[in-house]
């Protein structure tokens, strides 16, 4: 590792001016999990590392009825598994963070974190993206969002530019329900070698507006639009499911890896995706026509 | 850049003069000579490393020890006030729970931090708190048994 | 021999050592320091073949902070290794990617670090050689270029008649397995430490498990007299064969300690442990195999190709293993077995526990399985109809004593028929996670299929002389308190053998088990052992331990029965109180015994001593025929499995183990043994691979190195069969590598009761099982 200057500054405000006067030899440190680990192995050129770990503003999260859930970038994965706004609102972000890597590492990884780490298998991004997840970002010229579908924009690359802070996550009130699958050879431990979020709305009793999101199939997170064509509308019927699973299996661009090859995750969306949608439309108390 | 880093480690109050790349890790056993925290693969992977810090379980591998200014670390060295076994502790050795030793300092500190949660948890919680717990001795069998022998008696809380 | 009467053998003795373990204090070699120590580092090879044509350590030597750099300008002249073929340095020629270029010595681990990226190497590429088949083709680079061509050894074995074998088969089944490279994987990275005396004598801080052997294959290496090495073992995170040989880090170590004239401790990081450690040797299995029609076993013809890597270590001999499986594990009238082990660039291969077993035990056990099939028999039923008997001798010429094999597949076959109990663990649910999929999903729970299989192990139970000496020594030292001290050359090395070792002296001479210490870990104290390895250490140590205690009760019931006046054959100790039988009140406490025995004139005080070779056979040089252990010991395991057809996920619900160890000792310590080696069974039949491309490791890490954590583990299951070996110190056999051995086999089997598909490659990865049932789909519809 090389050496670095490290800081820890108390407000967002200042964050933001240590950033600007770092330039390109800064970066941020959440929980640290991801970048350590990128620094052990000579990674990053960093002589300045900016520590958020005392900005209060981050850790928050809120949400209201009305405009739903603000997920601050440094609350971390243990916390997610806990907080009883996340179990009542949105139930799939607890268990997801449930099931990622292990007790030690959710003490200290956070949201941000493994977002701005932008792994094309990023556990939290298909769920966050099945929920129509915005990100908010904060620089010294004032605060902005996208969508969680343009954040990411390579592996390993977001849209935050230089002296930007991804401040929190938003997320609309939720209508309906969201489940995340991950496939890994073990209970816990593992990236995904392929991850699959559905988010089925509910009106009338019927199901409708599908959001298909992929992880570790594509150089970043992906939403799998063709596939949702397949289930809008408010008819979706079982093999409208069948359909709509073997699009989302043909639209992503999985890769040959240690891990596992193309062909087997390609596969594995198909599975998923057609396991996620029957999942949903069984516990959710709607009808499913055949 | 060298920091001034002020933490509690298992009660006593330390005051070190650090060089920003150490980690946790490195200063525990490093400087403060806390050869019970195991090195296993320096990547958060193996749990070998597992310690308290601010009551929760992490990997000092993969915290900065200047993160750590003002906070308290436990670790396995600090978890007995008198120098006698804790029940976990005891039940581990009595039912078989240890062969090479090196994973069991982890495995004690992330059972602990389960306890202090939950002190009866099932046999599915164990198994899952203790996921990040590499063992290549035991199969894991005698270390769930010694923890679940715990369940519903009093939490130790470090 | 029936069970005699005991009161702590036999009891769940907790491991002597735990309590230092379970505070954090027990010292392992990364805990060590000395005064002045160093740290070194290892510059690898860049190539996997190459000419050496430059090493310049100008700017390393410079960097403030550097002690010395090292090349093999430093080495001694000696080669070392089990087949003499590797020098500590490398000098001219690299072999692979794991070749040890140069050396760095510096005030920290960082400065030596920096400093390796300072040295300049300049290399020649040469064609490299990735697997022993291209190897073994005419006109391959030869590896060792002082040798005809890349094959180190072949073996070859038979007994019976082939042609017969074949005449009398009513099936004839062929198949070829595909076993990968694994690691021992210990969590305890590799690291020794060296330190040269005033006096110029050499200590190594080493989590070897073969002391003497390193100390003498050291002191050739350097050019030292062996009685100027000491090897004192630290607490051993792990060994499972690690240690079982002499690696060029370890001279490297007394190398750089004697440039820099300070101790030097080296320090395997994680990468380096996957990278630059011996691993399991992959294999290229043809097998053939029959049987007649009344179910009984006529042949089995094997050949394996095995990849030994650059350089050869004692894992090149796990051939004898697999040959002796599959010669030995059934009867079989007429066996064939040829193996060659072959040079390659490849990372060198060596022990890893089951050293061959695990590997032949997977397709000796798949055929059997297909065999049975094939001729319409229950797959236990046909185990049994082939199993060994006690006091029988197979035509290998293995003099098996007592055999609990017949009771070991009962009680695995019983076990197949109670469900299993507990159920989903936390987000597991055949790999796919994440909501907790409702079990009246039709369309989910037909996807998952379940099946049962079984497999058998023999494994040497009482020694393995694969070396000319297969002893141990021990003296036992009872002091004036009636403390006990047994010194013995065997190590403790985490499997529990010290507490073993224990329980038997304190049996032995009617001590409570608190009050005997054990002193096994320093070369300069400890009688001979030829080292830890092939199960050995309860029986070989056991035997020399009781004969040591039992030399030291003679001592002392010969001072007892003067002061008591009886014969000694009047005597009993118990509770350390020597008594005469029958008498109780004619007693003495053992401490005033040795005490009056010491304290007169000529007197004596009380030292046992014990050595303890058994009475096996090297084998045959030609036939490879002898009996090569004093005891055999049998298992069985059943595996249920739970395959989901969609994803190829194949889940472990239940192991249950049934081994035959004779006598346990300690049954607590036998049950860790078997769950140990389980877990890494499972990690074999599913998840673990060393994935070697172009001689290089692509997953270094606990990462993609995929050892089963608790979360994943089965339910598992163990039945201890006692048989009662005469020969072994209470009738005891040995237990310590059978856990993993058939583990794989009875995955494999029941994945095929499940679904109908056979793997024969491993680890049975999801891709391969979907591919295979894929296969299956296309035959069945063909």
């Amino acid at each position: 590792m090389r050496a670095f200057d490290y800081h820890a500054p108390e407000t967002i405000p200042a964050a933001l001016d240590l950033l600007s006067q770092l330039g390109d030899e800064a970066t941020i440190l959440a929980g640290g999990t991801d970048l350590l680990l990128r620094m052990k192995a000579g990674e990053l050129r960093t002589t300045g590392v900016v520590s958020l770990r005392r900005i209060a503003d981050l850790k928050k999260l809120e949400f209201s009825p009305e405009t739903g859930m603000r997920l601050g970038a440094s609350v971390t994965l243990r916390e997610l598994t806990r907080s009883p706004l996340i179990h009542r609102h949105y139930p799939c972000l607890a268990q997801t963070a449930g099931i990622m890597a292990s007790e030690q590492i959710r003490s200290r990884a956070t949201v941000g974190g493994n977002l701005c780490n932008a792994a094309p298998s990023a556990d939290l991004a298909p769920p966050l993206l099945a929920l129509s997840a915005r990100a908010l970002i904060i620089g010294l010229e004032g605060e902005r969002q996208v969508a969680l579908e343009e954040f990411f924009i390579g592996p390993g690359e977001t849209c935050l530019k230089p002296g930007e802070l991804l401040r929190a996550v938003l997320l609309p009130t939720p209508r309906g329900q969201t489940t995340y699958l991950k496939l890994t050879p073990r209970a816990f431990m593992d990236p995904a070698v392929v991850g699959v979020a559905v988010s089925l709305r509910q009106t009338n009793g019927d199901f409708e507006n599908a959001r298909i999101a992929l992880g570790g199939v594509a150089p970043t997170p992906m939403r799998a639009l063709q596939a949702e064509e397949e289930l809008s509308g408010s008819d979706i019927k079982i093999e409208k499911i069948e359909t709509a699973s073997a699009v989302a299996a043909q639209e992503c661009f999985p890769i040959d890896d240690v891990r596992a090859t193309a062909w087997y995750r390609r596969r594995m969306v198909k599975v998923l995706v057609r396991r996620a949608c029957l999942a949903l439309v069984e516990t959710g108390s709607g009808r499913m026509r055949s | 850049m060298k920091s001034l880093v002020t933490l509690d480690v298992n009660g006593d109050q330390r005051e070190l003069y650090l060089d920003t790349r150490r980690t946790l890790l490195d200063v525990l056993r490093g400087d403060l000579g806390l050869m019970g925290v195991h090195r296993g693969c320096d990547s958060g992977e193996c749990g070998a490393c597992t310690v308290h810090l601010d009551g929760l379980p992490v990997a000092a591998c993969l915290v900065l020890a200047t993160e750590c200014d003002g906070a308290r670390v436990v670790t396995v060295e600090g978890i007995t006030e008198d120098g006698e076994l804790t029940h976990l502790q005891r039940a581990l050795v009595d039912e078989g729970g240890i062969q090479c030793g090196f994973c069991t300092p982890g495995m004690v500190m992330s059972a602990m931090a389960l306890l202090s949660q939950n002190s009866n948890p099932s046999e599915s919680e164990v198994r899952a708190a203790l996921a990040g717990n590499l063992c290549r001795c035991t199969g894991y069998l005698k270390i769930v048994q010694a923890v679940l022998s715990l369940a519903g008696e009093q939490a130790e809380v470090a | 021999m029936t069970e005699e009467s005991v009161s702590i053998v036999g009891q769940r003795v907790p491991k002597l050592d735990a309590p230092h373990k379970v505070s954090g204090r027990a010292v392992y070699g990364h805990d060590v320091r000395l005064p002045g120590m160093l740290h070194g580092r290892i510059l690898y090879s860049q190539h996997p073949h190459a000419r050496l044509l430059r090493v310049d350590t100008t700017r390393a030597e410079r960097l403030p902070g550097v002690k010395c750099v090292l090349t093999a300008a430093d080495n001694p002249p000696t080669k070392f290794g089990f087949g003499k073929d590797n020098i500590p340095f490398k000098n001219r020629i690299v072999r692979s990617l794991r070749d040890e270029v140069a050396g760095v010595v510096g005030i920290d681990l960082d400065i030596a670090e920096e400093a390796l990226a300072l040295i300049e190497v300049e290399y020649e590429p040469l064609l490299p050689v990735f697997s022993p088949a291209e190897a073994l083709t005419e006109g391959a680079p030869l590896i060792h270029s002082e040798r005809e061509n890349n094959i180190f050894q072949t073996y070859q074995y038979s007994h019976g008649d082939l042609a017969q074998g074949l005449n009398e088969s009513e099936v004839v089944l062929e198949d070829s397995f595909r076993l990968p490279y694994v690691s021992h994987a210990c969590i305890e990275t590799s690291v020794v430490l060296a330190e040269y005396d005033p006096r110029g004598r050499l200590t190594l801080w080493s989590t070897t498990q073969i002391p003497f052997l390193l100390q003498r294959e050291l002191a050739e290496a350097l050019g030292m007299d062996g009685s100027q090495v000491r090897i004192i073992q630290t607490a051993i995170g792990g060994a499972f064969g690690r240690g079982l040989d002499i690696y060029p880090y370890e001279p490297i170590a007394a190398l750089m300690a004697r440039k820099a004239g300070k101790p030097v401790r080296l320090a395997f990081s994680r990468q380096e442990e996957f990278s630059a450690t011996a691993l399991r040797q992959p294999a290229e299995v043809k097998v053939r195999a029959g049987a007649r029609k009344d179910g009984r076993l006529s042949f089995r013809e094997v050949h394996a190709l095995l990849d030994i890597g650059a350089y050869v270590s004692w894992g090149t001999v796990t051939p004898l293993v697999m040959m002796e499986t599959t010669a030995s594990l059934y009867k079989v009238p007429h066996v064939r077995f040829s193996a060659d082990c072959v040079y390659t660039n490849n990372p060198v291969t060596g022990a890893v526990r089951g050293y061959g077993n695990p590997q032949s035990t997977f397709f000796v056990e798949t055929m059997m399985d297909r065999l049975a099939e094939a001729l319409n028999f229950d797959p236990v039923e046909f185990r049994l109809l082939n199993a060994n008997e006690p006091n029988s001798t197979t035509p290998q010429g293995l003099v098996i004593g007592s055999c609990g094999l017949k009771e070991c597949l009962q009680a695995a076959a019983a076990a197949a028929d109670k469900p299993a109990g507990r159920r989903v663990y936390a987000g597991s649910i055949a790999g796919v996670q994440g909501m907790d999929l409702p079990n009246s999903t039709q369309e989910i729970s037909s996807t998952r299929r379940r099946g049962v299989g079984f497999a058998a192990t023999l494994n040497v139970g009482g020694g393995a002389r694969i070396y000319r000496s297969d002893g141990c020594g021990a003296t036992v030292k009872v002091d004036d308190y009636g403390h006990v001290t047994l010194i013995i050359g065997a190590t403790e090395i985490g499997q529990g053998s010290e507490t073993v070792l224990a329980q038997i002296v304190a049996e032995t001479l009617g001590t409570p088990v608190e009050h005997v210490a054990v002193v096994n870990n320093d070369t300069d104290i400890k009688p001979w052992d030829v080292g830890v390895h092939a199960s050995r250490t309860t029986f070989i140590a056991g035997k020399a331990a009781q004969l040591a205690a039992l030399d030291a009760q003679a001592q002392i019931f010969e001072t007892a029965a003067e002061l008591l006046d009886a014969d000694p054959s009047q005597l009993t100790a118990r509770q350390g109180v020597v008594s005469v039988k029958g008498d109780e009140a004619r007693a003495l406490s053992v401490s005033k015994v040795v005490r009056r025995r010491h304290l007169r004139e000529h007197g004596k005080v009380v030292l046992g001593e014990g050595w303890y070779d058994p009475p096996t056979q090297l084998v045959d040089k030609d036939t490879y025929k002898g009996n090569i252990s004093a005891a055999y010991s049998f298992g069985a395991q059943m595996a249920e499995v739970e395959v989901d057809v969609e994803t190829g996920m194949v889940r472990v619900l239940r192991i249950v183990c049934a081994h035959d160890v004779g006598r346990a000792i300690n049954p607590m310590a036998v049950e860790g043994q078997i769950e140990g080696g389980v877990q890494m069974g499972l990690g074999y039949a599913l998840t673990e691979e060393v994935i070697v491309r172009q001689g290089q490791v692509l997953n270094p890490s606990f990462l993609d190195y995929r050892l089963f954590t608790a979360a994943d583990m089965p339910e598992m299951e163990t039945i201890i069969v006692e048989t009662y070996d005469p020969t072994g110190p209470f009738g005891a056999k040995g237990v310590g590598e059978m856990g993993g051995t058939p583990t794989a086999a009875a995955i494999a089997n029941a994945v095929y009761n499940a679904v109908g598909v056979r793997m024969t490659q491993l680890p049975m990865t999801p891709d391969r099982v979907l591919r295979a049932l894929d296969e299956k789909a296309r035959e069945d519809n063909a």
